[in-house]
């Protein structure tokens, strides 16, 4: 019993981490990534300058900009520089018409002169981020997909946990250069050892997205009312409606300072003004997500508009909230300083490793009994192709994207777009490419055109983007040449990668007999355990 | 953290030597039976030791979160140092061994 058992519990794990698999690698990459996203955005606006201008300084500029270029608006927000973030950024609405929602329009600011900073038009690390959960599909459906994806990866855990015999006698086992056993070994190690994290970042995405996947409770508690609930846990953003009457906006550096004065170790995160220049006027004051792990978006201490009188102050959270805010917090990473993010980015690394290490093995696996013949059934080819460029591709995709960052014009309209154009149709070239050349050349082609790109980046950065290298370098700013590093290291590991997929001799395949075929299988096995280059 | 860094590591390469596949690898020794038992039970207090360390922080939340992260990446570089630079992950658990006082000192300091 105990047995069959285990061998469903395999059964479920080795088809979900098939079907799933290249679905959920690309979240974890980008997901990864999206740790950086912040410092990723640098790198794609190199104009925006680094200035250290007191908090107090930058309200006002804001202040002065949203007066001049966004009166009659319903809704300010502004967000304070900080030390990932270094343009002021401000987003006005305009007024809701007809029971549709007002239009956002956001632009980012030097927080020394006010003036707008005219950066090029990218998306970013904002892409990446927005990828990883949204699949760039239309709303609803790449988070419902997304959050399927983090269910199954749930089970594929939990199931990979009780398939693991040896969870313990192997704990510290890792045995290299010993094709399929380095593979297994491998995918348990960085599975195991970094369990913790594995199983924080799939559950806590579903409790980010509970609301959408388990409406139950709450509709059993509201009924059709959803907005009464959205109202009960965002108390502060529910503004009241504008009255019409006109009444000049109260200074905001007074109320940042009152705000300060509440929180005497905290930041400031964000501002939000309900109907500037209404006599029904709101500021509502958000602290840093960087203060705390538990990431609670609702909590604002609030201020009256016109008299710059504060209000009222965020009430006592519940037991609930405070778990579900944690696991927020948790998944988001928010808090982390540069060593806690870097571990981030590693441990999501690891779990992109461990997706891929999975859906090698389950390739090379059946691979084996095809050696002979030399060739692969259909279906073991579709997931050959889906494995080069679900893993290989998706990464010349992705260096694909930020030399697009660098390269297309920056007059060019719709710039932002085309680049998530180029990036989408690179990793479409990558499945053909994989589908027209054959199994091994077409992982070293993919990973040897990827290291090229990774590794080409600092110098194409030093070529387009030399000045604001050099003027970011003078500051002490690590940020830009840390992009760039951490692009040549990328390249250099994709480069060890394409160097295991060396054609194999032409001996070996020649002879083709009997007695050479368990040498060739022996051979596909250690070429396989050194894919690890295009996981990373 | 430091202090519950170095413990984490020091506790995982106890925990490691106490089985004799490991031992035998990376100690060239046959491992006696009390040996193990003994190396099994400083592992495992260590690591006890490396967690109420890091929660003598204020900010036990963070430090909770902290001291996984810790346990994480001790447990995946001894891993990963083992099959490839034996000495080094021996030579590591040791020069943590020694520091480890020196930061507890100074964690009692601050």
């Amino acid at each position: 019993m105990k047995d069959g058992f285990r061998q469903a519990m395999a059964w479920l794990h080795t088809w979900i981490g098939l079907i799933f698999g290249w679905l959920l690698f690309a979240i974890f990459l980008t997901g990864t990534m999206s740790y950086f996203k912040a410092e990723i955005n640098r790198w794609t606006h190199p104009e925006i300058p680094v200035r250290s201008v007191p908090a107090a300084a930058s309200i006002e500029r804001a202040q002065a900009y949203l007066l001049q270029n966004a009166a009659g608006s319903s809704r300010w927000f502004i967000s304070l520089p900080d030390d990932r973030e270094p343009a002021l950024g401000v987003m006005w609405q305009t007024p809701a018409q007809e029971g549709k929602r007002g239009n956002f329009t956001r632009k980012s600011l030097d927080p020394q002169t006010g003036e707008e900073i005219q950066a090029r038009s990218s998306m970013g690390g904002e892409f990446f981020y927005r990828f990883h959960f949204q699949l760039q599909m239309p709303h609803p459906w790449g988070r419902w997909l997304a959050t399927a994806a983090a269910m199954l990866m749930f089970i594929a855990l939990i199931t990979g946990i009780i398939t693991h015999k040896k969870i313990f006698k192997e704990f510290f086992t890792f045995r290299p250069r010993k094709g399929q056993r380095s593979w297994l070994d491998g995918h348990n190690a960085i599975g195991v050892l970094a369990l913790p994290f594995h199983l924080m970042i799939t559950y806590s995405s579903l409790v980010i997205f509970m609301s959408m996947v388990m409406p139950a409770s709450i509709v059993a508690s509201y009924g059709n009312n959803v907005q009464a609930f959205y109202a009960d846990i965002f108390p502060n953003t529910n503004g009241a409606k504008a009255t019409g009457t006109p009444a000049p906006l109260t200074p905001l550096m007074p109320v940042l300072s009152a705000a300060q004065g509440q929180w005497p170790e905290g930041n400031i995160g964000r501002i939000v003004v309900n109907n500037p220049g209404d006599a029904n006027a709101t500021v509502a004051v958000f602290r840093s997500s960087a203060d705390s792990v538990i990431h609670d978006t609702g909590l604002a201490l609030m201020f009256n508009g016109v008299s710059g009188a504060m209000q009222s102050a965020p009430a006592p959270r519940s037991g609930p909230m405070l778990v579900s805010g944690a696991m927020y917090g948790l998944h988001l990473g928010e808090f982390a300083g540069p060593l806690m993010r870097w571990l981030y980015f590693i441990f999501g690394i690891a779990g992109t490793a461990m997706i891929g290490t999975g859906l090698v093995m389950w390739l090379a696996k059946r691979q084996l009994k095809h050696v002979k013949s030399g060739v692969l059934p259909l279906e073991l080819r579709l997931v050959h192709v889906l494995n080069v460029a679900g893993m290989a591709g998706l990464m010349v995709a992705v260096a694909a994207f930020f030399w697009a960052n660098r390269l297309l014009p920056l007059g060019m309209a719709e710039r932002g777009d085309w680049e998530i154009n180029l990036f989408f149709s690179v990793w479409g070239l990558t499945v053909l490419h994989a589908l027209l050349r054959n199994g091994r050349q077409g992982w070293r082609e993919q990973l040897a055109l990827g290291a090229v790109l990774f590794a080409g980046l600092p110098v194409l950065d030093i070529v387009t983007g030399g000045k604001y290298l050099l003027a970011s370098l003078q500051q002490g700013d690590w940020v830009l040449i840390g992009f760039d590093l951490t692009a040549l290291v990328t390249g250099l590991f994709m480069a060890w990668g394409a160097t295991k997929f060396r054609p194999v001799p032409p001996v070996l395949v020649a002879r083709g007999d009997e007695q050479a075929a368990p040498k060739k299988s022996r051979q596909l096995g250690i070429d396989t355990t050194q894919l690890e280059g295009e996981v990373n | 953290m430091l202090l519950a860094t170095l413990l984490c590591y020091v506790g995982f390469t106890a925990l490691c030597l106490s089985m004799s596949k490991h031992h035998g690898e990376l100690l060239h020794s046959k491992l006696s039976v009390g040996r193990g038992r003994l190396l099994r039970v400083l592992g495992w207090a260590l690591l006890c030791l490396s967690l109420s360390s890091a929660l003598s922080a204020p900010a036990w939340g963070l430090a909770l979160v902290e001291w996984f992260a810790a346990l994480m990446a001790s447990a995946l570089l001894l891993v990963f140092l083992i099959p490839f630079r034996p000495r080094l992950a021996l030579i590591l658990a040791a020069a943590g061994l020694l520091l480890s006082p020196v930061a507890a000192f100074n964690q009692l300091l601050v």
